[in-house]
């Protein structure tokens, strides 16, 4: 039962940090924080189901859906924040609201307000047994995506130029373009890795709930955008530490809060969560950016 | 090699620089001075594009630059090493060299380029894995430099490379210069410390409230009583 939960808590965890981390990248380069995120998440779990119910072979429809969100975050850059790029924060803060409502009446309208379900293979809800545990298959391949997702990110941003070029553009990005590597590009790559990022969360998300609706994305990234704030708003570990943080102390307090106070779940991890910015206004890994006059 | 021709730079209201006109021709040192304030940075920021102009022109290579973005300049091979030397700080010397010379060259010549640089900088050798944020002003400079210079530029905007350092790092700074420009290298200089700039200057642009009040050979302008009044203190 604790193992069980343990995992459960990991896994929430993962899919949490995933969602921060493409919330935290864009954030670093931009200065935007993109509300449409959910709907990326949202997007990639409807391309699944419209791959499984094309008969796609199920990795096929996987791949082919978190490439779905990729495309998409891609294209809501080069549609509906580039020509935006000099405006202020808060037009790009509404923008991002803007996108977000009409990819949901979209998706109300034209797909379905009412949730559709995915037939996802019979295995990923199945069990297996560790000696006197018995753990769930979704929730372990969960962690392992996540794991191997931060992984490879991380490989990304240290070893290739255009990681090592994000990472300096998040601390002085004019700078960045005067070494004549294109804004464009590094803006392009941070959006694509969010909607990676998304479309990973989505596809860990769905295999948990066998089901896809317009508003699916609303409540992980809400609770994401939480933890990269308490981790340290545009910082990446912040935002991992963050999304692990919030995941193992939502699934710990659903497990051990009595019946009675349960239905104060979220009140009391907000409360955490306003704890820690009382204490650590800058969050708990606060993020790397020369100020500038 | 560059020529700036009535150019006007504003923020908002304020109008930053009224007027500019100054040449700077293949393998010369042109010194830009002048009082805080006086348009300096702002008149290399319009150069290298971070700036942008409100009218007049900015021509390199005979080919008009004004208004294209500081990426694009950056590839004609004009670099700016920026005041206050902004360097990456939480990337390691060796990852700041590397984007400096990432776009200009195959990656293999860009290594060589960077060996090329750490021979002229023993220094950054030394700290090839350290953090950039770690390393004292007077290494932060020449990280900076170094970095500018890994994307081979036939010209080079240095803004203030003396400021904050101690005077013997100054000393080291502007014999490197001097070296740099031995080597063929043109660069258009903006120093507050006057008798400096004019020591390894050619020539010399003196601005004021954003206008050329004066410009001529360095040795005219270290004689003339404007320059030693307001500038020189003597």
């Amino acid at each position: 039962m604790i193992a069980q939960q343990i995992i459960n808590a990991v896994s929430l965890g993962g899919v949490y940090a995933l969602l921060a981390l493409g919330l935290a990248i864009v954030f670093s380069i931009v200065g935007l924080i993109n509300f449409a995120h959910g709907e990326l998440m949202t997007l990639s779990g409807y391309a699944l189901l419209a791959s499984l119910v094309l008969g796609f072979p199920f990795p096929m429809a996987v791949l082919v859906a978190v490439s779905c969100g990729a495309l998409a975050a891609v294209a809501m850059e080069r549609i509906a924040f580039r020509p935006m790029r000099s405006a202020s924060v808060t037009s790009l803060l509404l923008t991002s609201f803007a996108v977000s409502s009409l990819l949901k009446v979209v998706f109300q309208n034209g797909i379905s307000a009412r949730p559709q379900a995915v037939a996802m293979p019979g295995w990923m809800t199945g069990a297996f047994s560790f000696g006197d545990f018995t753990i769930g298959v979704g929730p372990s391949i969960s962690i392992v995506v996540s794991a191997l997702a931060l992984i490879a990110l991380e490989v990304f941003l240290r070893r290739s130029v255009t990681g090592t070029a994000m990472r300096a553009a998040a601390e002085d990005f004019d700078v960045v373009r005067l070494m004549g590597i294109p804004a464009s590009r590094i803006i392009a790559t941070a959006f694509l890795l969010s909607g990676l990022l998304a479309g990973l969360a989505a596809m860990l998300w769905v295999a948990q709930r066998a089901s896809v609706d317009p508003l699916m994305g609303f409540t992980p990234v809400l609770k994401a955008f939480i933890a990269a704030v308490v981790g340290g708003l545009g910082s990446l570990p912040g935002a991992v530490a963050g999304g692990f943080l919030l995941g193992i102390i939502e699934v710990l307090l659903q497990a051990t809060l009595p019946a009675a106070i349960a239905p104060y779940r979220d009140a009391i991890v907000l409360s955490g969560v306003i704890a820690v910015l009382l204490l650590r206004p800058q969050g708990l890994i606060p993020a790397v950016r020369v100020q500038r006059s | 090699m560059l020529s700036v021709e009535a150019l006007k730079i504003r923020y908002g209201e304020v109008e930053a620089v009224r007027r500019v006109d100054l040449t700077v021709d293949s393998g010369e040192i042109i010194a830009l001075v002048g009082a805080n304030g006086a348009g300096k940075s702002s008149t290399l920021g319009a150069v290298a594009g971070l700036v942008p102009a409100a009218s007049g022109k900015v021509v390199f290579d005979g080919a008009d630059i004004t208004g294209l973005a500081p990426e694009a300049i950056a590839r004609k091979g004009v670099a700016l090493v920026p005041e206050g030397r902004r360097i990456f700080a939480s990337l390691t010397v060796a990852d700041n060299l590397r984007l400096g010379g990432a776009v200009h060259q195959p990656a293999a010549e860009a290594r060589v380029r960077e060996e090329e640089m750490l021979e002229l900088f023993p220094v950054l050798r030394r700290y090839h894995r350290v953090k950039g944020g770690n390393l004292s002003g007077g290494e932060q400079q020449m990280l900076a430099i170094a970095r500018a210079l890994m994307g081979k530029p036939r010209m080079v905007l240095l803004d203030e490379p003396s400021l904050g350092l101690a005077p013997q790092l100054i000393d080291t700074v502007f014999d490197l210069i001097a070296e740099l420009r031995r080597k063929g290298l043109t660069i258009l200089l903006v120093e507050q410390n006057v008798a400096l700039a004019l020591e390894i200057a050619d020539r010399a642009v003196v601005l004021a409230n954003g206008e050329v009040v004066l410009a001529g050979t360095a040795k005219e302008l270290a004689s003339s009583d404007l320059v030693r009044q307001a500038y020189l203190g003597a």
